[in-house]
């Protein structure tokens, strides 16, 4: 079975992220990157998929010069080989756009199976590998916990509100998104970076961006805190009658 | 005499007609000069002579085996002879005067370097004795050299039959639980041989040159001998031949782990990966268990018992070979000899606090093979564990081995008013994970900053600090411990930073040791060398001159055998109370449980290493243990929890900082109100 990992590579989560001066995008000069925490948990589902069914595990990455090291890594842990998709303008392109290049780049692979984080630590749309399996055309289930080759599809676990838990059976090929801590990640060894060093990377180039976009992003900026202090006035019975109602409708914690 | 006739059954070539009337020809009075038989037939030379050759050969079919392993193990990429006058030293101090032997056991000890002794000066005698047998004697007892010699070997003989009468006695009948469970017949029979070596020597001073009794003893004594020879090779008493050139090649260094070499090096990962040099080790292990005795593992109901992982090597080299791929370390496997000793679990159970390195009388060198067992496993993925794959993970992504945040410690950092350091401070503060991100080891990094505020020293953190990679470098990850070392080092110099102190032992061996391998880093020291330095500056605690509290100090491994720094901290606890010694302190110093990564392990099997040390040290009755590192502070602070009275515990640092004034600008986070 050929499977093909679309990864994305994001700002490290402790990162000390500063805006643009045009509010755009964040500055990326003294970032660390590392992969996308979905985009590892789907990586290790296609290693054990591979380890118990047999076949490759191609991962596949757009962005700047930098995702090399993202790349390197996935092939250090165990994927076969690794394209990536040379694309410096990541943040201009819409989701549309971002899987129309990462499609382009697959079509040729023609994997069976398609994993991808369900959504990204950075962005967080949750809609890129959605996008990518209607761009090429083959169906997907999304927040995927497991999954199972049973004959010639597959068997998955999603994951629901509440608890619940959804099993689909699906045919192959398929794509699917997955949700973190469905397995136990493997760490990176020195064999592993040593054998990564003799497995190929292709490096496409990605097309311009064509179209209007269809979302743009209109300001990037820091979650902001706010203190609000409201001064509650009245009598004693009053004020605890208020309280309880801010607590009860506003705060919403009691 | 009664003892001769008993022995004489070892050489069959006499009937015991002849023997017994030899015997009663030859008397019981006593000459200063040692018999010899005064004539040797061709015959008996030719006996001799074919005698020799065989005991020669038996000897050379098993021992040529063991060293064409030896040999044909792979190459120790980094072995030096330098520096040579350390090996000179090891080799006079351990070799001949058997120190470690004697040091670590004193009674079977001293046995034992008697006997050894014994052997030296029987050298010459023996040599003599077989030259005399085919006519070539060059030792006449008639000389004065001779007639001195040969008394002054008898008075050796004789401290070597009762030394070797008293081993005997020891491991058949006393019996201690270090030298295994199964009782070594052969080891009976050889201490049989060397008795009768010596009773067969002394008794020709007892007979007259002529007769058969002087015959009977010398052949007795020769077959003795060449008995003994082909036995030497299979059981343990190899170390006779092997272990005085393992003393003298021993690598460099406490718990030097080697650098990889070449794209192909793992570590320990099969036989493929044994060195020579961990060969020679394994084949020189004289089972004395002095490794398993003080192993912090092993008497806490691990599985890992340092003397069955040498053996274990020792038989996986004699049933596969110095070539072989099979892995080293594998879930249990009881169909082979080292599969049950030879597993992952005993290979990470492992605190690497070098304890039966440092006994070890025979220079094997425990905690490389097992750090490298564990290099084979982990470098390869082949060890796979939930909370060591968090632990990588987390030093990966987060550079410290606690998994927080990196912005915890700049908070840290930011709250308690740390100096950042800019290149005019003498000091580069290390914090390590410890100072960094766990509350009592900020406790002691904020009381060390007083210290040095005190004392008007200048010091400055750096602004970014990753772990050492000392978690990572004892479990075996080479490549989460390079990067950690490669960014710390760039740290440290782009800072330009000079001189280094740090809190935790850890620290202080992984920069200025293991870091080795990817540069130069500054100079680096433990706090307790730097307070020691300036304790006639510091002031003493109120009270301490009449005695004060009563402080056990424990030693940690790191500091203690892995850095030789013993004394310093002492000074230290002595200036703030009365210092109390632990039953095992100093080298002898019993590990906390949380070095070679096993801090972050998880639950242990059997009793806690923390808790039987905790034990110890609340036994002494002191009111306050002191430590001066940051893991045996936690270990020590979670086992003392659960004792219902319990001694205090505090960092060398905090016994220090309480004599100081109180401080008057800012209140430090040690205070509640902060």
């Amino acid at each position: 079975m050929k499977i093909l990992v679309a990864v994305k590579q994001v700002p490290e989560r402790d990162a000390q992220i500063r805006v643009t001066a045009d509010g755009k995008w964040i500055d990326e000069g003294d970032l660390s990157y590392t992969i996308n925490e979905p985009d590892a948990y789907a990586l290790e589902e296609a290693l054990q998929l591979k380890e118990k069914n047999g076949g490759e595990v191609v991962v596949v990455c757009a962005g700047p010069e930098r995702v090399t090291s993202t790349l390197r890594e996935a092939l250090a842990k165990g994927a076969d080989r690794a394209i990536h998709i040379e694309a410096d303008d990541l943040g201009e392109r819409d989701t549309l756009g971002v899987a129309q290049i990462l499609a382009d780049a697959v079509k040729a692979e023609a994997p069976d199976l398609i994993l991808t984080g369900l959504q990204s630590d950075d962005l967080g749309l949750g809609q890129t590998g959605v996008v990518m399996a209607e761009l090429l055309g083959i169906p997907h289930a999304t927040i995927i916990m497991q999954v199972e080759v049973v004959g010639a599809g597959l068997k998955v676990k999603r994951e629901l509100e509440d608890g619940w838990f959804q099993h689909v059976e699906m045919p192959l090929p398929a794509l699917l998104t997955i949700q973190s801590g469905g397995n136990k990640l493997r760490y990176a060894t020195l064999m592993g970076i040593k054998k990564a060093k003799t497995k190929e990377t292709k490096t496409v180039t990605a097309a311009a961006a064509s179209g209007a976009k269809a979302i743009a992003l209109e300001r990037v900026y820091l979650p902001e805190k706010q203190k609000k202090t409201e001064m509650l006035t009245g009598t004693a019975t009053e004020i605890a009658a208020k309280l309880v109602e801010k607590l009860k409708f506003e705060v919403r914690v009691i | 005499m009664a003892d001769v006739t008993l022995f004489a059954a070892v050489g069959p070539c006499f009937s015991g007609a002849a023997l017994l009337s030899g015997l009663h020809v030859s008397g019981t009075a006593f000459s200063a000069t040692l018999a010899e038989p005064a004539h040797f037939s061709l015959v008996e030379m030719g006996l001799l002579l074919a005698c020799v050759a065989t005991s020669a050969a038996l000897f050379f079919w098993r021992f040529g085996p063991i060293l064409r392993t030896i040999f044909r193990s792979k190459k120790d990429a980094d072995f030096s002879l330098h520096p040579i006058g350390r090996r000179v030293w090891d080799f006079v101090w351990e070799v001949l005067c058997q120190a470690k032997v004697i040091q670590q056991r004193p009674l079977p000890g001293v046995a034992h370097a008697f006997v050894f002794w014994g052997f030296l000066a029987f050298t010459l005698v023996s040599l003599n004795h077989f030259a005399s047998g085919v006519r070539l004697g060059f030792l006449s007892p008639e000389s004065y050299v001779g007639k001195f010699y040969f008394v002054f070997a008898g008075v050796w003989a004789l401290l070597v039959a009762v030394s070797i009468a008293g081993l005997f006695v020891r491991r058949f009948f006393v019996r201690p639980v270090w030298l295994g469970k199964k009782v070594s017949y052969e080891s009976g029979f050889i201490a049989l041989l060397i008795f009768t070596l010596m009773v067969t020597y002394l008794a020709a001073f007892f007979v007259s040159d002529s007769g058969v009794a002087v015959k009977a003893l010398w052949w007795t004594h020769t077959l003795a001998l060449l008995v003994f020879l082909p036995l030497i090779p299979h059981t343990k008493h190899l170390h006779l031949v092997l272990s005085p050139l393992t003393v003298f090649l021993k690598r460099d260094g406490f718990s030097k782990i080697s650098p990889l070499s070449g794209d192909e090096d793992f570590g320990l990962e099969a036989g493929k990966d044994i060195t020579q040099l961990i060969s020679l080790q394994a084949y020189s292990c004289v089972e004395c268990g002095r490794c398993t005795e003080h192993c912090p593992a092993s008497t806490t109901g691990k599985v890992l018992n340092p003397k069955e992982i040498i053996l274990g090597m020792r038989s996986y080299l004699n049933e596969l070979g110095p070539a072989s791929e099979v892995a080293l370390l594998a879930e249990a496997r009881p169909e082979t000899t080292f599969g049950t000793t030879l597993s992952m679990e005993a290979a990470f159970e492992c605190t690497t606090c070098g304890s039966c390195e440092y006994q070890c009388p025979v220079g094997i060198q425990h905690v490389p093979i097992l750090v490298g067992l564990r290099r084979g496993a982990t470098n390869t993925g082949a060890w796979e564990d939930t909370y060591g794959t968090k632990l990588f993970l987390a030093l990966e992504k987060n550079g410290n081995a606690l998994g927080l945040s990196a912005t915890e410690r700049d908070k840290f950092v930011t709250k308690q008013g740390l100096p950042i350091f800019d290149g005019t401070q003498e000091y580069c503060l290390w914090l390590g994970c410890m100072g960094g991100y766990d509350p009592k080891g900020r406790e002691i990094i904020a009381d060390f900053a007083r210290v040095m505020d005190y004392l008007g020293t200048t010091f400055g953190v750096l602004k970014k600090e990753k772990c050492t990679g000392d978690p990572a470098r004892r479990l075996g990850n080479d490549l989460v411990f390079g990067s950690l070392a490669e960014f710390g080092l760039k740290a440290l110099e782009t800072a330009k930073v000079q001189k280094i102190v740090a809190i935790c032992p850890h620290c202080v061996r992984t920069i200025s040791n293991d870091w080795r391998e990817y540069g130069v880093a500054p100079e680096i020291e433990h706090h307790s060398e730097f307070m020691a330095r300036h304790k006639d500056r510091l002031p003493k605690q109120a009270g301490s001159e009449k005695g004060g509290e009563s402080i056990v100090y424990h030693d940690p491994c790191y500091l203690g055998r892995y850095r030789d720094v013993y004394e310093e901290p002492r000074e230290i606890v002595a200036m703030a109370g009365t210092l109390v010694e632990a039953p095992r302190s100093h080298e002898r110093s019993f590990c906390c449980g949380a070095g070679g990564g096993l801090a972050f392990l998880g639950e242990e099997t059997g009793e806690r290493v923390s808790h039987v040390r905790a034990a110890e040290l609340a036994g002494t009755g002191a009111q306050v243990v002191g430590t001066a590192c940051p893991f045996c502070n936690t270990m020590f602070r979670d086992a003392l929890s659960e004792m219902e009275t319990r001694p205090q515990l505090l960092d060398i640092a905090q016994l220090t900082a309480r004599a100081l004034p109180a401080p008057n600008v800012e209140l430090p986070l040690t205070e509640p109100n902060s």
